[in-house]
C-alpha cells in the first residue's frame, strides 16, 4: 500500500514534468529574443531531466524503464494535470503557465527535502538550486511585464485568468491523501495549494495584474486519475513518433 | 555552425586607397606580430565591413541551422536524446547570441542585423535551406555538418579580430559537445537494425552533395582575397577547409559501414589530395539566392518568431536604459 | 504548406511566400556579465547580454554563459557602467597611455578593476581601488596593479554590479551532472565496435 501512495505522487510529479518539459522545448529556436530562447531551454531541459529522475525513482520500486513507461504509454494512462499539456500558444500563456507551474513546484519539493521516501528527499535536496532559478526567472518575467505596456498587462491578465482554474487542477486530492501524509512521503495537495497561493499573490500584488483567488473558480480536475484534454494523445504520438517504429531499437 | 562560402562584400580599390598611410601600416604591422584587433583600435573601414559581414553571416546561420534539427526536437527518441537534442538546438541559439555580439561591437546594431536577416539582405549557410526528412537527417546534421563548421571556425579563432576570437573560443569548445553527440547518434543507428542502417545510408546520399558546397567554390586569387587573408579575416581557402574535412570524415563514415554517394570519390596519394565530382554550383547559386527548398520556410519562421515576440521586446524597452555597443 | 517540423505547422504561418518584412526595432540596453568558474579564481569577463535592467540581465546570464562547464558566482554591470582604458600591446601596459588627468572633485566610492593581460583574451578581476571618479580609478589601479602591465583596463563602480547572494551558489550546484551537454559523455567507440563484430560475425 505505502509503494502504491508513493507511486501516485511519484508518478503525477513525472508526467507533469515531462509533459510541461515538452511542451516548453517547442519554444527553443523560435523564442521571443535570443537570451530568453536560450533560459527558456535550459529550464525545458531541466524538466525533462527532472521527469527522467522521477521515473528512475519509480524503476527502483518495480516500475519498468523510464523510456519505456514515458514514450510507450498511452494518454489514459497519463497522470499529469491537464494545464500542462495545452499547446504552448502565445508567450504570455507559457510563461504564466511556467509561473503557475514553477511556484507550486518550488513548494513540491521543499516539502519533499524531509521525505520518508529517500531517493525522492534526496532529489528533492539536489535540484533545489534548479528550481530556485526556474522560480526566479517566472518571478522577473512577471514582475517586469506586468509592470510594463498596456499590451503586455493586458495579454498576461488574459493568460492568468485563462490558466488560474487549470492551474489549481495541479493540486487535485490523490486517493492516497491522507495516508501519504501519515506517512510521511508529502505534506499533502492542500498544504501544498496554501502555499503556492501566498507565493503567487506576493508576485502579483508587486504588478499591475489582478487575481481573485477566493473568486468562485472551477478547478480542471481530471489530469491525475487519466482524463485529459483532446491535447495530450496527439503530443505523446508525436513524442514517441520515432521511437514507436521500433521501441525495442536502441535508439 | 557555419561553413565559409562567404559571400564578402565586392571591395572597391578606391577604398584602400582613402585609407591614411601611416595608420594602415600599423594596423597590419599588429597583425603580422600575431596580435588581435580590439574593437577601439583603428581599423580600415573594408576591414569593419567584411568582419560585420561575416560574423553577421556566421551569427545568421546559427539562428538558421537552429531550425533544421529543430524539426526533430519535440521527436527525439529516448530521454537522453530529448535531452541532448534540446541542448545543441539551445547551443545554436546561443552561439548566434554570442555572435551577434561579437559583430555588434564592429558597430552594427543587433536588431539591425536580425532585419537584414528577415527581409532577405544578408545571408546564412547555405546547407540550412536543406529538409530534415527523419531522425537519422538530424543525426547528420549533428555530426557531420557540425564537423564542417568546426574546421571552418578552428580556422576563423586564428583571426586577427579579438571579439570574434573570444566568442570562437567557447563556441569550439561546445561544438565538440555536438559532434560527439552526433558520432553517437550515427553510430547508434549504424549498430542498430536494418531499418535504422537505411534510415542513416538514406540521410547521407540526401545530405552528402550540400556538405561538399557547404565550403562554396574554390577561392578565386584575387586582390581582394589576398588583402582579406593578409588582414587575417579569411583564414584557410574553401578548397582547403574542404579538403581537411574529407580527411577526417570520409574513414569515419566508411568506417560504420556506409556508402558515400560520389562515385568519383578518392584519394589522389600523388597529388596528395581527394577526387571529388564537381558540386553543382548552379545549384549553390540558386540556393543562396533564395531558391532552396526550405529557404521561404526558414526566413518565414525566423520572421513569425520575431513578430510574436515583437510585444515581449517592446514591453521590457525601458526607454531610459539607452543602447551601449558592447564592449567585448 | 506543410512543414516537415510539427512545432512549424503549429505556429499557423499561413503560407511560406509571403513579404519578407520586419520593422527596426530599439535596442534593448547591454549589460557585460562576470563569472567566477570556482572558488579561489577570480571573476572573468565572459561577454553581453541585451536586457531590460540587471536583474534580467542576470537570469539571461546564467544560461547565456554559464549553462555548463563551472560556475559558482555570477556578476553582471550595465556596458555603460564600465570606463575602459586604451588597449596597449607588447610590453607597453595599458596604464601608460591614460594621459587624461583625472577628476579633482568627487565622493570616494569603490571601483572594481579589471585586466586583459593580452590582446584576445577575457578580462580578469585584479582587485578594488578607492577613487572620487573613473579616470580617477584608472590612477589608482595603476598605483595598485600596475605592475602586471595589463593591455587594457576597465573599471567599474563596485555598486553597479547585480550579483548573486552568497546562499544562492546552489545555482550552480548541478553543472558537474549535466553530463548530456558534455562531450566526454558519448562514447560512439562501443557502438563503432559493436558494428563491426556484427559484420564479422
Amino acid at each position: 500500500m505505502e509503494n502504491q501512495a508513493a507511486k501516485e505522487l511519484l508518478y503525477k510529479m513525472a508526467d507533469d514534468a515531462l509533459i510541461i518539459g515538452h511542451r516548453n522545448s517547442e519554444w527553443t529556436g523560435i523564442g521571443p529574443m535570443l537570451e530568453e530562447d536560450i533560459s527558456f531551454s535550459s529550464m525545458a531541459q531541466d524538466k525533462i531531466g527532472h521527469s527522467w529522475a522521477l521515473f528512475k525513482i519509480l524503476n527502483k520500486l518495480g516500475e519498468n524503464e523510464p523510456d519505456i513507461v514515458a514514450f510507450t504509454r498511452n494518454a489514459e494512462q497519463f497522470h499529469n494535470c491537464q494545464m500542462v499539456e495545452f499547446p504552448i500558444g502565445e508567450y504570455n500563456f507559457s510563461l504564466v503557465r511556467h509561473f503557475f507551474f514553477d511556484l507550486a513546484e518550488y513548494h513540491r519539493y521543499e516539502m519533499l527535502e524531509d521525505s520518508s521516501l529517500g531517493d525522492l528527499a534526496q532529489l528533492a535536496r539536489k535540484i533545489k538550486g534548479e528550481i530556485k532559478y526556474h522560480v526566479l526567472h517566472a518571478k522577473t518575467w512577471m514582475k517586469n511585464l506586468g509592470n510594463s505596456t498596456e499590451e503586455a498587462v493586458s495579454r498576461l491578465q488574459g493568460s492568468l485568468n485563462e490558466l488560474y482554474p487549470m492551474a489549481l487542477g495541479m493540486f487535485e486530492p490523490s486517493p492516497f491523501e491522507d495516508q501519504i501524509v501519515s506517512d510521511g512521503i508529502f505534506g499533502g495537495e492542500s498544504e501544498l495549494m496554501s502555499k503556492w497561493r501566498s507565493s503567487v499573490m506576493e508576485i502579483i500584488d508587486q504588478t499591475q495584474l489582478e487575481l481573485n483567488i477566493d473568486g468562485d473558480w472551477n478547478p480542471l480536475y481530471g489530469g491525475r486519475s487519466g482524463v485529459h484534454t483532446e491535447h495530450l494523445q496527439p503530443l505523446l504520438d508525436e513524442m514517441s513518433e520515432v521511437v514507436r517504429t521500433d521501441p525495442a531499437a536502441e535508439w | 555552425m557555419y561553413g565559409g562560402g562567404n559571400v564578402f562584400e565586392p571591395m572597391k580599390v578606391k577604398e584602400l586607397i582613402d585609407e591614411d598611410p601611416v595608420l594602415l601600416k600599423e594596423f597590419e604591422a599588429r597583425i603580422d606580430r600575431g596580435e588581435k584587433i580590439e574593437p577601439t583600435d583603428w581599423m580600415p573601414e573594408l576591414y569593419r565591413k567584411q568582419l560585420i559581414r561575416m560574423i553577421e553571416q556566421h551569427a545568421h546561420s546559427e539562428i538558421i541551422g537552429a531550425l533544421p534539427e529543430g524539426t526533430w526536437i519535440t521527436r527525439a527518441p529516448g530521454f537522453k536524446r530529448k535531452m541532448a537534442l534540446m541542448a545543441k538546438v539551445q547551443d545554436e541559439v546561443g552561439h548566434a547570441q554570442l555572435l551577434y555580439s561579437a559583430a555588434e561591437t564592429l558597430g552594427k546594431p543587433r536588431e539591425k542585423m536580425i532585419d537584414d536577416l528577415i527581409n532577405g539582405k544578408s545571408k546564412y549557410s547555405n546547407i540550412f535551406n536543406y529538409p530534415a526528412f527523419t531522425w537519422a537527417d538530424s543525426c547528420f546534421i549533428s555530426w557531420l555538418v557540425d564537423a564542417g563548421a568546426i574546421v571552418n571556425q578552428l580556422a576563423n579563432a586564428k583571426g586577427s579580430y579579438g571579439p570574434y576570437v573570444r566568442a570562437l573560443d567557447r563556441i569550439c569548445k561546445e561544438e565538440s559537445f555536438h559532434l560527439k553527440y552526433g558520432h553517437d547518434c550515427v553510430a547508434t543507428l549504424a549498430a542498430g537494425s536494418k531499418q535504422q542502417r537505411e534510415w542513416m545510408q538514406d540521410a547521407i546520399n540526401r545530405w552528402w552533395a550540400p556538405m561538399m558546397m557547404f565550403f562554396g567554390p574554390s577561392d578565386k586569387i584575387s586582390v581582394h582575397s589576398e588583402v582579406l587573408i593578409k588582414w587575417k579575416v579569411k583564414m584557410a581557402s574553401n578548397d582547403a577547409m574542404r579538403e581537411q574535412y574529407l580527411d577526417m570524415y570520409v574513414p569515419k563514415i566508411l568506417e560504420l559501414g556506409f556508402t558515400i554517394p560520389d562515385p568519383n570519390l578518392r584519394r589522389n596519394e600523388e597529388e596528395g589530395k581527394w577526387e571529388i565530382t564537381e558540386p553543382d554550383w548552379d545549384e549553390f547559386k540558386r540556393v543562396i539566392n533564395g531558391d532552396g527548398p526550405c529557404n521561404k520556410e526558414r526566413l518565414a519562421v525566423r520572421r513569425v518568431a520575431e513578430e510574436r515576440g515583437r510585444w515581449v521586446r517592446e514591453a521590457i524597452n525601458r526607454k531610459s536604459e539607452n543602447y551601449i555597443v558592447p564592449l567585448a | 504548406m506543410e512543414s516537415l517540423d510539427p512545432r512549424v505547422n503549429r505556429m499557423k504561418i499561413g503560407g511560406f511566400d509571403g513579404e519578407l518584412h520586419k520593422e527596426a526595432m530599439d535596442q534593448l540596453g547591454t549589460y557585460e556579465v562576470f563569472l567566477i568558474p570556482k572558488d579561489g579564481k577570480p571573476l572573468e569577463s565572459v561577454g553581453p547580454v541585451h536586457a531590460s535592467d540587471a536583474e534580467m540581465a542576470f537570469v539571461f546570464a546564467k544560461e547565456a554563459f554559464s549553462r555548463r562547464f563551472e560556475c559558482v558566482a555570477m556578476a553582471v554591470c550595465p556596458t555603460a557602467s564600465i570606463f575602459p582604458s586604451p588597449v596597449s600591446e607588447a610590453d607597453i601596459s595599458a596604464y601608460d597611455l591614460v594621459t587624461i588627468p583625472a577628476e579633482t572633485e568627487g565622493e570616494n566610492r569603490q571601483y572594481e578593476v579589471f585586466h586583459m593581460n593580452k590582446r584576445g583574451k577575457f578580462h580578469k578581476h585584479v582587485g578594488s581601488v578607492e577613487a572620487i571618479g573613473d579616470i580617477d580609478a584608472l590612477y589608482k589601479g595603476k598605483d595598485e596593479y600596475g605592475v602586471d602591465k595589463p593591455k587594457n583596463v576597465w573599471v567599474v563602480p563596485t555598486g553597479d554590479f547585480h550579483f548573486n547572494a552568497e546562499e544562492d551558489s546552489d545555482l550552480w550546484a548541478t553543472l558537474p551532472e549535466k553530463k548530456y551537454r558534455d562531450a566526454i559523455f558519448y562514447k560512439a567507440g562501443e557502438k563503432i565496435q559493436r558494428y563491426k563484430e556484427s559484420v564479422n560475425s
